[in-house]
């Protein structure tokens, strides 16, 4: 844990948190709101500036520009987004954030859950707070739109959240390349350090004890190993399809959740349809009732 | 490979345009932990929205906002042990994150169609016992600027002025 990387988390979590708090929704004197939005603005656009520090650029020009692009985008969304007057807007930003961390989920080669996420996400469950919002919603002139509940606590315990989070990843240290000679050194200090899953496998082949040995087994069969694109393309000559694997793995290994994940769909789908409508229905024969709806 | 031109870039020296011409493990350590990272900004950022709005669908979208940093730490980590469980469990949370937007969303239209207002402070009575009630002051809402745009006047016919001569047959009077 170098010491300008606890400086850069130090300032991206006060910088941030300070400048949230003076652009979340509250009166702060006598001076108009404008000019806390900007100053806020600037402080968050500081705490932004010393977290893109803390990122770690990848290996070529391209990825490093989307990747960079995808994570402020991230985090101005999220600003934006706990800061903001109108419901509406919060919505369009969070529609923003969904998109990239379906960028984000792309550049891992997570391909059907970038898809997946942007049809779910953003073509279902915000289409459906927009419903909402258009249904029960007063314009963003409300006094709970121009309110927040104590502004100071949640803001200092958010981003006391923050930076310990921030200085809890930051201070593990990468794996050495060759791990048993690595463990054989004289390394007196304890230092976190992360192995990889495949790294382990040599040393976890040796288990004895039936619990971790199972759990190892299970969690590396052949149908939940992502298989490397090089070994890929030795092998079959073409890159891997990755929604043949994640077929593979989720109807093998993971049977059960998707048949649950089915299953708790169907029962959301009944209860959402049970709550919203409770009206008693008009049996054949019988004159039509005129129902009110829910009382107000 | 575009040279660094300002002194913030020099981060970037020495990487080759494109990841083909650097073979070996594309996703190390390093990006590890750039996705954590992000997934814990989005984690307190939601935390954030959540405790300090009131509006029901708000706090709501803060819950989602938390959603998707854990989805990025999931997607994560599944790429650097090799495995498909993080992505497997992501398309899990994705799934329950759809149903609880339903459920949740009912719930709201529900109350609200009782009390009228999205507001969360209305529904106090049932907080812990021994939890003093949070005040609302409106003296310290932001106030509202109504900033004045261009309006536009419908055009009204001047009282006292014959409609001309009907056109259409359905225009006519049918006495």
């Amino acid at each position: 844990m170098t010491t300008g990387n606890l400086t850069l988390v130090l300032t991206a979590a006060v910088a941030t948190g300070l400048g949230t708090f003076l652009m979340l929704p509250h009166r702060h004197g006598r001076v108009r709101s404008r000019i806390w939005l900007v100053l806020g603005g600037a402080l968050a656009a500081v705490g932004a500036a010393a977290f893109g520090l803390l990122l770690t650029p990848p290996t070529d020009w391209l990825a490093s520009l989307f990747f960079y692009g995808f994570s402020l985008l991230a985090f101005a969304g999220a600003i934006l987004m706990a800061t903001n007057r109108n419901p509406v807007n919060i919505a369009l930003f969070f529609a923003a954030v969904v998109l990239s961390t379906s960028g984000l989920f792309l550049l891992a080669g997570a391909q059907f859950l970038a898809a997946g996420t942007v049809i779910v996400y953003a073509g279902a469950i915000i289409v459906t707070f927009l419903f909402v919002l258009m249904l029960a919603q007063s314009e963003g002139h409300a006094l709970y739109d121009r309110l927040a509940r104590s502004p100071l606590r949640s803001s200092v315990v958010a981003f006391a959240l923050l930076g310990g989070l921030l200085y809890a990843i930051v201070a593990v240290k990468a794996p050495q390349e060759s791990m048993p000679a690595a463990e054989s050194e004289a390394d007196t200090a304890v230092v976190p350090r992360l192995a990889r899953g495949s790294d382990l496998e040599a040393k976890l082949n040796t288990l004895t004890e039936t619990g971790p040995a199972l759990v190892y087994r299970m969690a590396s069969t052949p149908t939940s190993r992502l298989i490397p694109e090089s070994v890929e393309r030795a092998v079959h000559g073409e890159p891997p399809p990755h929604v043949a694997g994640l077929g593979g793995t989720l109807f093998t290994d993971h049977l059960l959740s998707v048949e649950v994940a089915g299953s708790l769909l169907f029962v959301a789908l009944v209860g959402a349809a049970v709550i919203v409508a409770p009206r008693r229905p008009i049996r054949p024969g019988e004159r039509g009732l005129v129902q009110s709806t829910n009382s107000r | 490979m575009p040279p660094p031109f300002l002194p913030a870039l020099d981060r970037f020296a020495g990487l080759p345009l494109l990841a083909a011409a650097t073979p070996g493990r594309a996703f190390g350590f390093d990006i590890l932990t750039n996705y954590l990272l992000v997934g814990a900004v989005l984690l307190a950022l939601g935390m954030l929205g959540f405790l300090s709005r009131r509006n029901l669908i708000v706090m709501f979208l803060s819950a989602e906002l938390m959603l998707q940093g854990v989805a990025l730490t999931l997607v994560g980590f599944g790429r650097y042990h090799d495995n498909w469980t993080g992505v497997v469990f992501t398309i899990v949370i994705l799934t329950v994150a759809a149903c609880e937007a339903a459920l949740a969303l009912a719930l709201i239209l529900v109350l609200y169609h009782r009390r009228g207002s999205l507001d969360v402070t209305l529904w106090q009575d049932i907080r812990e016992t021994g939890v003093p009630p949070a005040r609302e002051r409106p003296e310290e809402a932001e106030p509202i600027v109504v900033e004045p745009g261009v309006e536009s006047y419908p055009r009204l016919t001047p009282a006292g002025v014959e409609p001309p001569h009907p056109r259409q047959p359905w225009e006519r009077r049918r006495d």
